[in-house]
């Protein structure tokens, strides 16, 4: 690539060669091949964006969209291919909007959700957020990753949060999604009165679908606009622990088949040890030990109105529910408090990022499945590990009801060190190992990254096929983010 | 265009000859167009195999559900799905539902119901197919549009089967998105002005909890069905407002206090005929409801899940419409009525009455999305229809216009229509001219655009190009273009 | 006029296929949702309700174009109303009415059925719509009944051809004489001299021998003096009461059902079911004494111009409403011992038997392939026995439990209460 011609194009202020911060960008925690970038590019609006692609089809030079900062996970970042630019979308930081009575907000790729939950607080209203996110999380990352999101009421479609998008694809065409397409600018329908929520359309299509997932293949977003939700004025936590999973599960279906609850997880005994655990401590083992095998955490909540006859009323309700399954609500989990859990769940993660605390790095596998499945899946896991040789006991396990109560991403957190090669190693295999067996018993890898989505969308390959089709209208040149998903 | 002998007799190959027909007698019975042939196929093997036939042959087809409404080209293989009614699974524990297109939607809401379930219901009537995308009385606490789908079964316009989602990889039905990019961003179904090319032979609906009985307890003889009780926790009311503002502002509290089953923000003439059992009778109903109402209103099913949730619900929603200056339409309290309204918004989705019984026909301009926004948008359209009222040309509902807000109001609704006689050439008229205009409004005015087949370029140009990108979409999909555009299938 | 009145009505069509399935209040399930025996066994929409005005629509307007298809279309159908009772739960429309105006067309234009000809022309050699074995009168031997021709009685019992001169139902004329003898009410039957009422010849398209009929069964009650006819075949009992009524030949004849005239001698205490049946069953709802069997509405006017298909005066549609389905339950009811159970499908949005509309004769495969889905439907309430009232359901249906080798009994109303009153 030409450096100068870069320059050139995009402006010397935006442009990057410095080799130790191409070096942070050639890989991150997962088990990504380590490829240096060539150049670095940090636009600060979208119409340098639009130069950057027009570059990169110019030049056919491979683009690399990020928008968090690091530490990064799944590799998706890290280029597949040499010669890549990265465009770190990090500088673009505009919240652009927040509307209360129209639950929406819009902002920039740059924006972390320790930037927007306060803004939209502030207007009364809230994030449905992934579980504790790590501080440098790009909110729109996490939406366009179709990460899980911790209220599964509210998750009415799995596309949600996501409202609106504004993206440039491959081709350097710029597209708006759903009400945001149009009639007319964004600034036009603002002058009436609209706001960019409706996700749907214009027409048949509904490409936000499209974007979401694709890991920066078809184009960068310069902007999402997302649905909020209205802020309680009186919320409960409780914490229902237990070593029958599927008692769990069963309470589960209940409280959000009603819509009684909005938080609502499950965590096992090493997630919510190794969130809770205080590092300096290193009191790991001994609240991991206190705690049940099994954790539900959900809130119930008030709003505007009478709120605490409404929380009353629900956990009147949900109280009989539980003692229906001969289990008991509480407050307090191996000395971890409801409240506790609560109030960091709302919020980014404190540094350092809980999933590196263990060990300084974790391998995530992460699927949907269904409730007849999710045992299965998970013993099945644990059987693995211990094959391994890594202790089932400690593989952290996070199940997230998706949905509202469709289906569930579960996901184990696998810590180690990375500075041992021979954990390294047993890691990574067990991961590979596991998806294997994991895709044999039914489970739904949705969102492949790295080494195994190949492997994971072998399987379908009347889908592959269409996303090909996809492929070649929206980026032809093959210029966003290469060798990723099944492109 | 006719089949040759020898191509006719692939298609008989496929269905056998009971189920392909090419004689003149039916074909006015499927709308007013030639068909080249109407086969019924029995399930996706054969769907591919018809789609593949036309591939091979270059003769355009069109799959239908019940067939509501659709408009076609002379020429085409119409698929009539009806032979597709499957209800493959419901899985309770995952909360969705599988079916073939020719399932009802009263099918599987009866079967639903029996299992404490329910599930969206579209403006359509639940006399359509169950797996179709789009809007209805149950929005508000049944999301709308494409969000109900899941996975989906689809025979390609190439005649490929794929299988979204979970059902591609792992055979179950439960997620229609990934891996990866998501093929729902075209798997859309069914709604005006297109559709997704190919034919969906079997999807997986979100299905919903249902608080309320097994089954209605339904006394007395069609049409004269009444509920012989309110079910328990449940309730029916119809609050008119002052003005429009103050409903909106109503209506916000309510999809923000998520208290509400059902919201449908009908005008009285719209109650009206779904009370009443003819077209005397809703005249009176509606002339006596306009003297009653203060103005602009919108009809609420209460429906708690305990006695508790049920009172707490009661006392929000009085809150709101005593806040807003709201009133009760006191007629529509009697028990008798109030159980006529409820079980015909939950179980018919009121359609017919309403639409096609008074004149024959309606033209309607459906908005889906910003419900604040069409709102004021649709105050202008209906005003445009009152010298059409004046002049006899559409039947008089006060020029109101209905909607509701989806997902509890974060999304929304918003219809208008004009009732007429289509045998009528100068209401007819009048009807288009209204619609033309009021629909160039909101488009110049930039508050929606109406998308219709062959509509000008201006509007594909103001709304990201969105058809450029779809009509490259269906050239790839479907390279030997036979499944044409045009019309929904319900 | 014929089907040119109806225009109006198949242009109101909106293809919205209610009438292929029960009102959709009433779907209980993914099973008995439909209701058109028709569309349901030939799948093509032209085969429902809707189809058929649709094709009446268009052919008014573009000429009608007689092909083999549409000669099947028009006479695999039951005419059985289930159509017509779920399109005008919301619709003002007629439904079946341009549907029996399109057959008669059909016949006036000599495009008949052969299996129909041969039935007429037995009507006009024998005056009969079944084949003649014997005497109308011979199923009376020994009973000692009233001749109506020639004594004066309150009460004529019509008899109807099937019930007259089918040996495997004749015993429902003797129940129903032996019931009425047990109340003690004055009657009598024409014997001999009984004419076929003609319904079946209208529901077939055979309106001018129809009509020849009515004619004649009309002078023959008005030979007798009655004020009163009992009848005991449903079909003979609309026929009397609602078509001759249309054809302004009724007057103000009193015709009553059976199963109607039971419940009312019941109440006057000159019945009392007494004997202990111990019998679960579930109840058929003929179609033409239930959604069919409602009083003929006279109306003429115009459609008012406007908006509205409204019209002056004010049309009063016959929407399946006013027909007789609570009365036969309640004689059931009245029988110690019987336990009655619904099935899905009842009352206005019955399941016809099959035989309607002449497809008994034109189809009889068609026939029974309907039979044996209602015969399903009753087994699936529990019931030991399928209860109706009307001889030709009873015909239908045990050929149909034979065929299938259900268990299920058939009884008409009459069997269980002349049983009962023993």
């Amino acid at each position: 690539m030409e450096q100068a011609a870069l320059v050139n194009a995009i402006g010397s202020g935006r442009v990057s060669h410095d080799p130790a911060e191409l070096e942070s960008y050639s890989s991150d925690v997962s088990f990504a091949n380590r490829v240096r970038p060539a150049s670095l590019v940090k636009p600060r609006t979208t119409d340098e964006v639009h130069r950057i692609l027009k570059f990169a089809n110019e030049t056919k030079t491979p683009l690399v969209p990020v928008s968090s900062g690091a530490p990064h996970f799944r590799g998706d970042t890290v280029p597949s291919v040499g010669g890549a630019l990265i465009v770190d979308m990090s500088g673009m930081k505009k919240i652009l909007m927040v509307d209360r009575d129209r639950r929406v907000a819009m902002c920039e790729p740059g924006v972390t959700f320790g930037e927007l939950i306060p803004a939209a607080q502030k207007a009364g209203l809230r994030l449905n957020m992934p579980l504790l996110p790590r501080a440098s999380k790009s909110v729109i990352g996490s939406i366009l990753e179709r990460e899980p999101v911790v209220m599964p009421k509210y998750q009415w479609d799995i596309s949600d949060p996501l409202a609106c998008a504004e993206i440039i694809f491959g081709t350097g065409d710029e597209f708006r999604t759903g009400q945001a397409a149009g009639p007319g600018t964004v600034a036009e329908q603002r002058a009436v009165g609209g706001v960019q929520k409706a996700p749907y359309g214009p027409g048949t299509a509904s490409l936000h679908r499209l974007i979401q997932g694709a890991q920066g293949t078809l184009g960068i977003v310069t902007w999402v606009s997302m649905r909020c939700e209205i802020l309680p004025s009186l919320e409960e936590p409780f914490v229902v622990g237990s070593c029958d999973l599927d008692q769990l599960l069963e309470l589960t279906h209940w409280l959000i088949r009603q819509r009684m609850v909005n938080e609502c997880f499950i965590l096992n005994n090493a997630n919510l040890a190794t969130i809770f655990a205080n590092p300096a401590a290193a009191d790991y083992r001994s609240l991991k030990a206190a705690l049940p095998t099994w954790t539900l955490f959900y809130t119930v909540a008030g709003g505007e109105y009478f709120p605490e006859e409404r929380v009353g009323s629900q956990i009147k309700d949900i109280t009989e529910i539980a003692q229906r399954l001969g289990i008991e609500a509480v407050r307090t989990v191996g000395g971890i408090s409801a409240n506790e859990i609560m109030k960091t769940v709302q919020q980014p993660c404190a540094n350092p990022y809980w999933k590196l605390r263990p060990r300084g790095a974790s391998q995530d596998i992460f699927f949907m499945t269904i409730r007849e499945k999710l045992e299965g899946q998970i013993a099945g896991m644990a059987a693995q590990a211990d094959r391994s040789g890594y202790a089932a006991a400690d593989v952290g396990v996070y199940i997230q009801p998706a949905v509202q109560g469709t289906s569930f991403h579960c996901e184990f957190n696998l810590f180690y060190d990375p500075g041992n090669a021979k954990e390294r190693n047993r890691v990574r295999e067990l991961t590979s190992s596991a998806t294997k067996s994991l895709l044999a018993g039914g489970a739904f890898f949705s969102r492949p990254y790295g080494d195994d989505a190949r492997m994971i969308l072998n399987r379908d390959a009347a889908s592959v096929e269409v996303l090909h089709t996809f492929k070649k209208i929206f980026d032809p040149n093959n210029v966003m983010n290469p060798g990723k998903v099944c492109f | 265009m006719t089949l040759s002998k020898e191509v006719y007799a692939e298609f008989e190959d496929v269905v056998g000859p009971e189920f392909i027909c090419n004689d003149p007698a039916i074909m006015p019975s499927y709308y007013a167009t030639e068909f080249a042939a109407v086969i019924l196929p029995e399930n996706t093997a054969q769907v591919q195999a018809i789609v593949k036939l036309c591939n091979k042959h270059k003769v355009s087809f069109r799959p239908v559900c019940t067939g509501w409404t659709g408009k076609f080209q002379a020429g085409v293989v119409l698929l009539d799905l009806r032979r597709m009614n499957r209800i493959i699974e419901i899985n309770e524990k995952n909360m969705y539902a599988v079916v073939e297109p020719y399932v009802i939607t009263a099918q599987l809401q009866a079967e639903l119901m029996k299992r404490g379930l329910h599930l969206n219901v579209k403006g359509a009537g639940t006399n359509c197919s169950a797996m179709l995308r789009g809007h209805g009385h149950l929005d508000q606490s049944t999301g709308g549009d494409d969000r109900n789908h899941l996975a989906i079964e689809w025979v390609t316009p190439a005649g490929n089967i794929v299988r979204s989602g979970s059902l591609g990889s792992s055979d179950e039905w439960f997620c229609g998105d990934g891996p990866g990019p998501s093929l729902r961003s075209i798997l859309t179904s069914a709604t005006p002005p297109g559709v997704t090319p190919g034919v969906f032979t079997r999807a997986a609906m979100k299905i919903y909890h249902w608080p309320g009985p097994t089954k209605f307890p339904i006394v007395g003889n069609s049409p004269n069905y009444a509920l012989s009780e309110i079910p328990a926790n449940f309730m029916t009311r119809y609050y008119s407002f002052p003005t429009m503002e103050k409903m909106w502002q109503a209506e916000l509290k309510i999809g923000e206090s998520e208290i509400s089953f059902e919201l449908m923000g009908f005008n009285v003439a719209m109650v009206a005929a779904n009370i009443t059992t003819s077209n005397e009778e809703e005249e009176a109903a509606f002339k006596r409801l306009s003297k009653e109402v203060q103005g602009p209103g919108f009809l609420i099913i209460l429906a708690g899940n305990s006695a508790a949730d049920f009172e707490y619900k009661k006392r929000v929603l009085n809150h709101i419409v005593n806040a807003a200056g709201g009133k009760s339409l006191a007629s529509l309290e009697d028990p008798r009525t109030e159980g006529i309204l409820m079980c015909q918004c939950i179980r018919i989705s009121a359609s017919i009455r309403e639409t096609f019984r008074p004149g024959g026909a309606f033209s309607s301009i459906p908005v889906m999305g910003q419900r604040d926004l069409t709102i004021k948008w649709a105050i202008g359209a209906g005003k445009a229809k009152e010298p059409l009222i004046e002049k006899g040309l559409i039947v008089d509902d006060g020029g109101a216009s209905f909607g509701w807000g989806v997902e509890q109001g974060h999304l929304g609704k918003t219809e208008i229509f004009c009732k007429f006689d289509p045998q009528n050439a100068v209401a007819k008229q009048a009807v288009q001219a209204w619609h033309d205009e009021q629909s160039a409004r909101a488009f110049k005015e930039r508050y929606f655009a109406l998308l219709s087949p062959g509509q000008p370029e201006e509007i594909g140009k103001a709304l990201s190009n969105y058809h450029v990108w779809w009509n490259k979409l269906q050239k790839e999909l479907d390279p030997n273009r036979v499944s044409p555009e045009g019309g929904a299938l319900v | 006029m014929g089907l040119e009145q109806y225009k109006g009505d198949m242009d109101m069509c909106c293809r919205c296929s209610t009438c292929k399935f029960v009102p959709m209040q009433q779907v209980s399930g993914f099973q008995y949702a439909n209701v058109c025996p028709s569309i349901s066994k030939y799948d093509f929409h032209s085969y429902s309700g809707g189809g058929r005005l649709n094709i009446g629509a268009s052919m008014l307007k573009n000429g009608f174009n007689y092909t083999h298809k549409l000669l099947d279309i028009v006479y695999n159908c039951q005419m059985c109303g289930a159509c017509g009772v779920s399109c005008n739960y919301a619709m003002d429309m007629e439904v079946m009415a341009p549907i029996t105006e399109f057959r008669i067309k059909c016949v006036k234009d000599g495009k008949t059925h052969p299996a129909l000809d041969k039935i007429i022309a037995g009507l006009r050699k024998n005056d009969s719509m079944v084949p003649v074995t014997g005497k109308r009168g011979d199923w009376a031997a020994g009973l000692n009944l009233k001749d109506a021709t020639k004594e004066k009685v309150d009460v004529l019992y019509y008899v109807g051809c099937l019930t007259s001169y089918d040996k495997k139902l004749q015993k429902l004329a003797r129940s129903t004489a032996k019931i009425l003898q047990k109340a003690g009410v004055d009657f009598g039957i024409a014997g001999d001299a009984e004419t076929s009422s003609g319904g079946a010849a209208y529901e077939m398209g055979y309106e001018q021998d129809a009509l020849d009929q009515a004619k004649k069964t009309m002078a023959l009650i008005k030979q007798t003096g009655v004020k009163t006819v009992v009848a005991s075949g449903a079909e003979d009992y609309q026929a009397i009461k609602v078509l001759y009524d249309k054809f302004k030949l009724k007057g103000d004849l009193k015709v009553l059902h059976i199963a109607q005239y039971i419940p009312q001698l019941i109440k006057e205490g000159k019945l009392e079911p007494k004997k202990n049946l111990e019998l679960a069953v579930t109840y058929h709802d003929p179609c033409h004494l239930g959604r069919l069997g409602e009083p003929w509405v006279h109306w003429e006017g115009k459609k008012v111009p406007g908006d509205r298909f409204v019209f002056d005066p004010p049309k009063v549609y016959r929407r399946g409403t006013h027909g007789i389905y609570q009365q036969p339950r309640d004689v059931l009811k009245s029988i110690p011992g019987v336990k009655l159970t619904e099935m899905p499908r009842n009352k206005e949005y019955a399941w016809c038997c099959g035989a309607g509309g002449g497809v008994c004769d034109s189809n009889p495969e068609f026939a029974q392939w309907t039979a044996k889905e209602r015969i399903e439907e009753a087994e699936s309430t529990g019931a030991e026995a399928l209860v109706t009232a009307c001889p030709k359901c009873e015909k239908t249906f045990s050929a149909a439990i034979e065929a299938n080798g259900s268990r299920l009994k058939v009884y008409d109303i009459v069997e269980l209460v002349e049983q009962a009153i023993e």
